[in-house]
């Protein structure tokens, strides 16, 4: 029953640009005059029958969208004619329905018409004749089209009253107080104000009672005159309840603020009293807090004891103090229930029901009452459910009361053992450690437990600092071993420094002076003076002063070699060397140091001579997979 | 608020710092900072970085095996507030804490003094083997050589004298 949810209606202007234009975009655009002549008829006659498809389908869309007036609920189809006029809506569906037609005969006319074109301008004459006699006909439902869409926006706006359910109406004079108690009894907010017809159209809301969903309807004041003379707003009330099948709560103003007294009311009720025909029907007499009934004058008094005495329960309201509108709602309730469960007892279906429905008494055993256990706080909770209970403080008053004063203070919920710790700033964090991970209720006594390991642990001399004193002997080695160490880092830094450019000769190579011998051997504890008889002294005073390389006359060349200068140097692949072992093993070094230029066919370092210049293996055949720099 | 522990280097995760990962499988990983977290993604494993906790405990580094560390321990179940047993809970703490740095401290003292020895034994190696760097051998030796052999001169003299 969703009326909100169909295509919108186009105004006229707007139904034909849409159409026509789409027309234009979505066939073909170009034919020429010296196309085969039924390809110039076809092209004109797919525009002339999609227009008409359009058309069509857009108006069929609007046929099938709106409701019928017959096909639907009664209430709803009363609403509708109380509100749209089911004669004028009629007719504007049948304007429609008529217009689509002309439409599709024009079209099928144009096209038969089209096969008789002989040349490009007749078929295109002919389609715009057709184009043009059909934005024509529908220019004639120009006001049908306002109309409707009108409704349809109207339609979508209308609340959703499900006929069928549980339903409390409200009905009265305008002003009693209908519209403040929906208000206090479901969720809906609907306008309360002191003029009369504030409320203009029918408002639903919901509510919950014995674990059901509840409709409530709001209604515009009902005025007492003749049906004829009602006006829409009223109809609609009437309507309301005519249709649904509700239980009737008519309004009363006991202190008379609406404008009309008791009397008028009283009279108001009896004409409506037909239309509460088997409905259950309560009369709530609102506003007491102005004025309750046992205040007023000795005839009004009747008018309400009358009312009772007819077996129609009257209640005593105030929707300012909500006195009474708990009863009522419960009274309402009840006697709705019961009335439609009375309802479907006399039908036929519950047979079907009752027949399957069995209900097992266990058997008793012994004389012992077990009644059923029902806890005290839920009896207390239906009582409260039942009887307006008043509503414990709740927070949202407290806000209200302290204004900006107010803090949210969680805290004071807090169910701990100490009422006055519940105030508390808690600590969490102790120097990087979360309390509540030591938080144990045995923590005491394994802190106990703890100190007396720790005790044992000191007496057993755990912690007793162990720099056992070292003897002199182990102080004096560490001592020397410093200076040893020291030692060699300033001789490795030395000979670091010495930027040795060249080959590195070996220490016999070069000559050491006397007198840093001397001063290197004093420095580690020897006796140096007096040395001049010293066996080093001696030999460096008898080795030979420089020789002058003896000058060799260029026209003898020398005969014989001198027997003390072969004797005097050894050869070179003796010299140095102490044994066999020795010349064989230099030997070998030579013939290592010379395999690996052997390998490369290379005479030395600096022979860069290729053999190959164009290997083969590298330059012919195809490159399959593989890099570039090697094949 | 709670001071978490990072996943990798075990280290405290201060509120408002790191970063939270949490996986498919519903598992979340805390880190402290990104040098953590980049050592996360590039799946090392903590008990092989050497400078996380992990390591140190997993190698036998650190103490694990101890009544003191049994303190600190996640529970469950959330305990009511009871003014009382907070104070105590904070003074238990601070002593616990006292104690067990000193047996923390005491474990890794006890590791280190292999080192010691092995320095002595180090040193007395090197002043065995290389002390000639700093004293000759036979420094002072000379002059007792000297006087020796002036002694058994001496002696010699007299043997002499004596036979004559």
């Amino acid at each position: 029953k969703c009326f909100c949810s169909f295509y919108l209606v186009f105004s006229l202007q707007e139904f034909i640009d849409i159409t026509l234009s789409k027309t234009q975009r979505k066939t073909p655009t170009v034919v020429h005059k010296h196309y085969q002549i039924h390809r110039i008829r076809h092209f004109y006659m797919r525009k002339v029958k999609f227009t008409q498809q359009n058309y069509h389908d857009r108006l069929t869309q609007i046929l099938t969208d709106f409701p019928k007036l017959d096909d639907i609920h009664p209430f709803y189809a009363d609403l509708m004619n109380v509100l749209y006029d089911k004669d004028h809506y009629k007719l504007a569906l049948g304007q429609i329905n008529i217009a689509k037609n002309l439409i599709d005969n024009v079209a099928k006319d144009y096209v038969r018409l089209m096969k008789y074109g002989d040349s490009l301008y007749r078929c295109k004459q002919l389609k715009r004749a057709a184009l043009g006699r059909m934005c024509t006909i529908l220019k004639r439902q120009k006001s049908s089209l306002e109309y409707l869409e009108q409704v349809r926006q109207h339609l979508s706006r209308l609340p959703s009253i499900d006929p069928n359910t549980r339903t409390l109406l409200l009905c009265g004079y305008p002003n009693v107080g209908k519209s403040s108690f929906i208000n206090k009894v479901t969720r809906a907010d609907v306008d309360v104000q002191p003029y009369a017809f504030t409320t203009k159209s029918l408002f639903v809301g919901h509510m919950d009672y014995r674990y059901l969903r509840w409709q409530v309807v709001d209604t515009p004041g009902i005025l007492d005159h003749p049906l004829e003379e009602r006006n829409t707003i009223e109809m609609q009330a009437i309507t309301a309840l005519a249709h649904l099948r509700a239980a009737v709560l008519y309004v009363m103003d006991s202190s008379e603020q609406c404008g009309h007294t008791l009397q008028e009311q009283l009279m108001l009720f009896n004409s409506i009293r037909p239309l509460f025909a088997n409905k259950p029907l309560i009369v709530v007499a609102n506003k007491c807090d102005v004025k309750k009934i046992s205040e007023l004058s000795e005839e009004n008094q009747k008018i309400f004891a009358d009312l009772s005495a007819d077996g129609i329960p009257v209640i005593e309201t105030s929707t300012l103090t909500e006195e009474g509108v708990m009863q009522v709602k419960t009274e309402a309730c009840d006697q709705l229930l019961a009335h439609r469960v009375n309802n479907k007892m006399k039908g036929k279906k519950v047979h079907d029901v009752l027949n399957r429905l069995h209900l097992a008494m266990p058997m008793k055993r012994d004389e012992k009452a077990r009644p059923a256990f029902i806890p005290e706080g839920a009896l207390l909770r239906r009582k409260a459910m039942e009887v307006d209970a008043p509503k414990r403080k709740l927070e949202k008053d407290l806000e209200m009361e302290l204004g900006d004063d107010y803090i949210l203070d969680l805290q004071k919920y807090w169910d701990l053992m100490n009422e006055d710790e519940k105030h508390d700033r808690i600590p969490e964090v102790w120097e990087g450690h979360n309390i509540a991970d030591y938080i144990d209720p045995s923590i005491m006594k394994k802190l106990e437990d703890l100190e007396k390991e720790e005790e044992l642990k000191e007496a057993a001399g755990e912690y007793d600092s162990d720099e056992e004193s070292e003897d002199e002997e182990m102080q004096e080695i560490r001592v020397l071993a410093k200076q040893i160490r020291e030692k060699k880092y300033l001789m490795v830094v030395e000979s670091k420094e010495k930027d040795v450019h060249g080959p590195r000769m070996p220490r016999t190579a070069t000559k050491v002076e006397r007198k840093k011998l001397e001063k290197e051997m004093g420095n580690l504890g020897l006796d140096m003076d007096n040395k001049d008889d010293s066996h080093y002294a001696q030999q460096a005073r008898r080795s030979r002063s420089v020789t002058k390389k003896r000058k060799r006359e260029a026209s003898a060349p020398p005969t014989s070699k001198t027997r003390s200068q072969s004797a005097s140097r050894p050869p070179r692949d003796q010299s140095g060397l102490r044994d066999a072992k020795m010349v064989k093993k230099t030997k070998k070094m030579m013939k290592n140091s010379q395999k690996g230029m052997n390998r490369e066919a290379r005479k030395g370092e600096a022979d860069r001579h290729i053999f190959d210049l164009k290997p083969k293996h590298l330059l012919a055949g195809k490159r399959k997979s593989g890099t570039t720099d090697r094949r | 608020m709670r001071i978490e522990k990072c996943y990798f280097c075990s280290g405290p995760v201060y509120p408002g710092h790191g970063v939270m990962f949490v996986r498919n499988d519903c598992k979340t990983f805390r880190f402290c900072k990104s040098k953590c977290h980049k050592n996360f993604k590039k799946k090392r494993n903590p008990r092989k970085t050497r400078w996380t906790k992990a390591f140190r405990k997993s190698s036998g580094k650190e103490l694990t095996v101890d009544n003191a560390l049994e303190f600190e321990k996640r529970r469950n179940t959330p305990v009511k507030y009871n003014r009382e047993m907070w104070e105590k809970t904070v003074e238990a703490m601070k002593r616990v804490e006292e104690i067990k740095q000193k047996r923390q401290a005491r474990f890794i003292m006890n590791r280190l003094k292999k080192g010691k020895q092995l320095e002595k034994e180090e040193d007395i190696h090197e002043v065995k083997k290389n002390i000639h760097l700093i004293k000759a051998p036979h420094a002072g030796k000379a002059k007792q050589l000297e006087e020796k052999m002036v002694q058994k001169l001496k002696e010699d003299v007299e043997m002499g004298e004596e036979d004559v």
